[in-house]
């Protein structure tokens, strides 16, 4: 009876939400995963606030240093060279997206994404300041006065202090944020970090006071490919139209075998906690995020009702079409398998990660020299970087030609943590040991400090060919 | 013919705000993306001091990179947008009536 209508608001708001969005009033809700996402949003916004303020070894925890182009997380540090271990930690991030999206749907967007998380908690401000959802609606409504102003503008004020102070620590995840916060107390920011702060805070103020569930619909590429990922057996968030059908209001406590109706009692409260204002009764719909807020305030009326509980729930399409369902099943076991793969080669990389980093460039100018005793000489310029946390002393040594002799300096060279040093050295040899005019000699360096700590590298030897 | 307005909205058009996003957030997107990759490769520092910028701090140079990026990637994204529209198939002289 209602569906017609819902059908035609729908074709109604693909038309007109960009043009002219009716601003959506979720009515607050409680319920278990009401408090599960509550319980995500706190840790998740405790982690990205608290974060950069906790210190590591001397270091804040966390930084991704990009003015000195380093990344510290805890006691580990990434130079550019170290791309690699952040594009694995990419792909792990993307299964692992993949695996819970085929498990239950859209997990990500209703309880981790920073879209939702940020819009809850701007949602919180605005009924703290605002009021319910019905209050918020009736000023909305009612006269321009003094008083609308005065609540607009500290519901405002409060999101914008709020946007800057995302801002802040936004920026200070990329500059030390010691340093950065005593700066912005003396109002001595440089222009590039002033701007970024500006310029996430007022992303954040946008997207999380403005743009809302309008980012989920049309600017999210995640929400568009999601139900890809989608099959038979993956737990959704559904309406139960066999049990609910046909809806109606009756009296508290009535069966609903005596009204001659299905359980739903057509309330109208999962629309009204909607946060992207659809009706979850319409079937699955690519606006829904999955945030489970029709489930808990259902299970309540429910309660009420003295009905079952779930009808709304998370099940499958399986399971509503009377089949048997799998949750775990091959292509989960699939997604695990791909996943304990790449981390634990993730794992394996970080372990035996090797903090230096040798490039052994040869004089390009001259291809060898002969010494006035009669032997051969290559030129090598090496370019040793320490990517430990600690300062290192090395020692060299080349092999690979018998008799070749280092001129340079061999021991004792003492790098900076995060420093990178040019070492000018000079092989020499008697050509007789010379099989081509192009050997290849291989360079060990070693820590003095740290034991396992060492490289080979190869290079060439070049040399006129005796006879 | 007269009866139907100019600006009568096409079916197929999307609206304007919902077009700008188009071109500003897949841009946004790629360029992030490519502000991450061409700067582990390359040390704007360094870039700076070839390009002639000396005094270009990393941070700086990480910022307009980055903006450089956006507005190349907005023009890509741009012209798709434009070019995937349809050619108008009669001139506004000619009074040929299809509809």
């Amino acid at each position: 009876m209602s569906q017609p209508a819902a059908n035609k608001n729908d074709a109604s708001i693909e038309q007109e939400l960009y043009k002219k969005r009716e601003k959506i009033y979720p009515r607050e809700v409680h319920g278990i995963f009401a408090a599960l996402r509550l319980l995500a949003m706190g840790a998740l916004l405790g982690i990205y606030y608290g974060l950069p303020w906790i210190n590591w070894d001397g270091h804040q925890a966390v930084l991704f240093d990009l003015p000195a182009r380093k990344f510290h997380i805890f006691g580990l540090t990434f130079w550019p060279q170290d791309f690699f271990y952040l594009s694995m930690l990419l792909i792990i991030a993307a299964i692992a997206l993949f695996m819970f999206t085929a498990l239950a749907g859209r997990l990500w967007c209703g309880y981790a994404c920073p879209q939702t998380v940020w819009t809850e908690i701007y949602m919180w401000i605005e009924q703290k300041i605002e009021g319910g959802s019905k209050k918020q609606k009736k000023r909305d409504k009612g006269p321009r006065d003094a008083s609308y102003f005065v609540v607009k503008g500290t519901k405002h004020g409060a999101w914008l202090l709020f946007s800057l102070w995302t801002g802040f620590t936004f920026v200070g995840y990329f500059t030390p944020i010691q340093e950065l916060w005593t700066s912005f107390l003396s109002w001595n920011l440089g222009p590039w970090e002033t701007f970024w702060i500006f310029f996430y805070g007022f992303a954040t103020y946008g997207n999380a006071g403005f743009m809302r569930e309008q980012v989920c619909i049309y600017m999210c590429p995640y929400a568009r490919f999601q139900s890809a990922m989608f099959d038979h057996d993956t737990l959704v968030i559904s309406y139960d139209e066999k049990r609910g059908n046909p809806r109606g209001s009756r009296k508290r406590g009535t069966p609903s075998a005596n009204v001659g109706l299905g359980d739903c009692i057509d309330c109208g409260l999962c629309v009204q906690v909607c946060p992207v204002g659809i009706d979850i009764r319409d079937g699955l719909q690519y606006q829904c995020i999955g945030c489970a807020a029709c489930i808990d305030v259902c299970d309540d009326v429910m309660d009420k009702m003295g009905y079952p509980r779930g009808l709304v729930k998370y099940t499958t399409e399986n399971s509503l079409q009377g089949k048997p369902t799998k949750i775990i099943r091959p292509r989960i076991w699939v997604y695990i398998s791909i996943l304990s793969i790449v981390s634990a080669g993730l794992m394996y990389g970080l372990l035996t990660r090797i903090p230096l980093e040798v490039d052994i460039i040869r004089d390009r100018n001259v291809l060898y020299t002969e010494t006035d005793m009669g032997l051969v000489q290559n030129v090598y310029n090496l370019k040793l970087i320490n990517m430990d946390a600690q300062p290192q002393r090395f020692r060299l040594s080349v092999s690979g030609l018998e008799g070749l002799q280092v001129i340079g300096q061999t021991e004792g060279i003492e790098i900076d943590s995060g420093a990178v040093i040019d070492l000018p050295l000079r092989i020499e040899i008697d050509p007789i040991a010379l099989k081509s005019t192009s050997s290849e000699i291989m360079f060990h360096i070693e820590s003095e400090i740290t034991p396992d700590l060492s490289i080979d590298e190869h290079a060439r030897f070049l040399g006129p060919v005796s006879r | 013919m007269s009866t139907l307005p100019a600006s009568a909205p096409d079916k197929n058009q999307l609206p304007v705000l919902q077009q700008i996003v188009s071109v500003m957030w897949p841009s946004f997107l790629t360029a992030s993306l490519a502000t991450i990759i061409f700067f582990t490769l390359f040390d704007p520092a360094e870039l700076g001091m070839i390009g002639g910028f000396p005094d270009l701090t990393r941070m700086g140079g990480y910022t307009i990179g980055f903006f450089c990026f956006w507005l190349l990637t907005s023009i890509s994204c741009a012209l798709t947008c434009y070019f995937r529209r349809p050619m108008n198939r009669r001139t506004p002289d000619t009074h040929s009536n299809e509809a």
